[in-house]
């Protein structure tokens, strides 16, 4: 225990730690491993508003080929039947046929290619879009591409969105707990280390009581002191989870996959500054527990 | 100033260590205790200085009586005593300058207003080159003198002192009781807890003994 105090100018009556104490480290830490986990739930959340986007608006038409009479051109007739009621519908922008090759080419890792697909009856794919924010009444869409092309299917991905949707939501869920658990480690690691710093100066609190300072102005003595230590403690750890995850976007913009099969793991500038919340938090924390510490130590002295 | 009347203090389930204390110190008097180690004197000083509230009896301090004066109130009543406890409870983290402006930054008082009273009193008690000096590098004799000035650097009501005597030569512990008799005819009341003999009967002040906890008076005062 060393450092500056009231001097001759006034100041803090406190006593200043020299370096960091180890429960600052530990602190310190618990800010790293709460920041890796605001950020995953923060990349979680994009990713799965990511996939829902992906499929939202897509509509899949498959026109299957018929059991019975000539199958190409009954295929072809109703292929384009179902095109001509695709265009002609109001709110969808793009109508896309998928080519014999494409359509080979998405069956192709299940059967094999070649000779084996190109005798295969394949379905007719046509993929459109739907103009973002417009309605499209699928039940009235479908029954027109039914009267067109009478083996049609319309898919409009509900299925699988809300699928994806569960998935996704189980995802930041998952990721919204861990770091409940974590800030519940946090801030009691940061109380806890308050109060074992605060049990190391009971001679000054009980002092500085007995010669008639008041509760206030000995909690403000302490208060301040722990706020910045916190404060310090935890930027440092959330700096580190920061750091982290601007080298995980610096590798990605260089064309090498951190993780594989995750999504990106770049934070975006506004997802970053969300990481500022935890020494914030930190901070206030310790700030309040060394005030209520105080308060509550001086209270148990007559 | 300070009334006691029937006080008994024991600690916990222990004996009582004072019984039926009653005596009166009237302001701005001068006053020695005395009894041997383990008589109750400390606790005494305790009660006095608020440290511990007693186990039966009434305490009068400054016109206030302890058991019906609110908590709140406490720290204005403790701001007007100055104690020199007999393990000095210096801040180890503060120079001597700093340990001693302590009472008065507690006052509310600003360094440039007290810096002048400051350096000339540690002056006054020999210290005056060791104002920067924080209490690890001080003898147990300088520590002293550094919990004495801090407990008279702002002309408190009431002077409590437990054995203020204790680790210092005879000439500087005469030069401190000088201190305390300056102060005392200022109009602090000052009562000092001692073992030491000589102190006493040089200064012929009134005398209190506690014996087994029980208070008698020895002398009534200067003659």
């Amino acid at each position: 225990m060393s450092g500056a105090s009231i001097g001759k100018t006034g100041g803090r009556i406190s006593p200043r730690e020299a370096g960091a104490a180890p429960l600052d480290v530990v602190i310190g830490i618990m800010a790293f491993l709460a920041a890796l986990a605001l950020g995953a739930s923060l990349l979680a959340d994009r990713a799965a508003d990511g996939w829902r986007e992906g499929l939202a608006g897509r509509l899949t038409i498959q026109v299957l080929p018929p059991e019975h009479g000539a199958i190409a051109a009954r295929l072809a007739a109703e292929t384009e039947g179902a095109l001509s009621v695709l265009k002609s519908t109001d709110g969808i922008v793009t109508v896309t046929p998928l080519s014999e090759q494409d359509t080979q080419a998405l069956v192709a890792p299940w059967i094999g290619g070649g000779a084996v697909i190109a005798d295969l009856p394949l379905p007719k794919l046509i993929d459109a879009t739907i103009s973002p924010g417009t309605k499209v009444d699928l039940a009235t869409l479908a029954a027109r591409l039914k009267a067109a092309a009478p083996d049609s299917i319309l898919d409009d991905h509900t299925r699988w969105i809300g699928r994806l949707k569960v998935l996704a939501d189980g995802i930041v869920w998952a990721a919204y707990f861990i770091l409940a658990l974590i800030a519940v480690a946090t801030t009691a690691t940061v109380a806890f280390a308050t109060r074992a710093g605060l049990q190391a100066h009971h001679d000054i609190v009980a002092l500085l009581h007995q010669m008639g300072a008041h509760a206030g102005f000995i909690a403000r003595n302490f208060e301040w002191h722990y706020f910045i230590s916190a404060l310090a403690a935890a930027t440092a750890g959330a700096l580190c989870a920061a750091i982290l995850f601007s080298a995980a976007g610096g590798l990605e913009l260089a064309g090498i996959e951190p993780v594989p099969f995750l999504p990106p793991l770049a934070l975006h500038f506004t997802e970053l500054a969300w990481l500022a919340a935890i020494p914030a938090a930190a901070a206030a924390i310790a700030w309040a527990t060394a005030r209520l510490s105080v308060l509550a130590a001086v209270s148990r002295i007559y | 100033m300070v009334r006691f009347e029937n006080v008994g203090m024991r600690y916990g389930a222990g004996p009582e260590v004072l019984r039926d204390v009653t005596f009166v110190l009237e302001a701005g008097s001068f006053t020695f205790l005395t009894g041997a180690s383990g008589a109750g004197k400390t606790t005494l000083l305790k009660l006095m200085y608020l440290g511990e509230p007693p186990t039966r009896g009434l305490i009068n301090l400054f016109g206030f009586d302890l058991a019906t004066t609110r908590r709140s109130e406490f720290p204005s009543l403790r701001r007007r005593i100055g104690v020199v406890f007999q393990d000095f409870r210096l801040l180890d983290h503060l120079t001597a300058f700093e340990n001693v402006a302590l009472p008065l930054r507690l006052a509310g008082g600003h360094p440039e207003d007290y810096e002048k009273d400051v350096d000339e009193l540690l002056g006054w008690v020999g210290l005056g080159d060791k104002l920067d000096a924080r209490p690890a590098t001080l003898s147990g004799g300088e520590q002293q003198r550094v919990a004495i000035a801090r407990a008279v650097v702002a002309r408190p009501d009431l002077l409590i002192a437990d054995e203020p005597t204790g680790n210092v030569d005879a000439e500087i512990g005469q030069r401190l009781i000088r201190l305390f008799g300056e102060l005392n005819r200022l109009g602090t009341t000052v009562l000092i807890a001692t073992h030491d003999r000589a102190l006493i009967e040089r200064n012929r002040a009134r005398e209190m003994r506690l014996i087994d906890g029980r208070l008698v008076e020895l002398r009534a005062g200067r003659p």
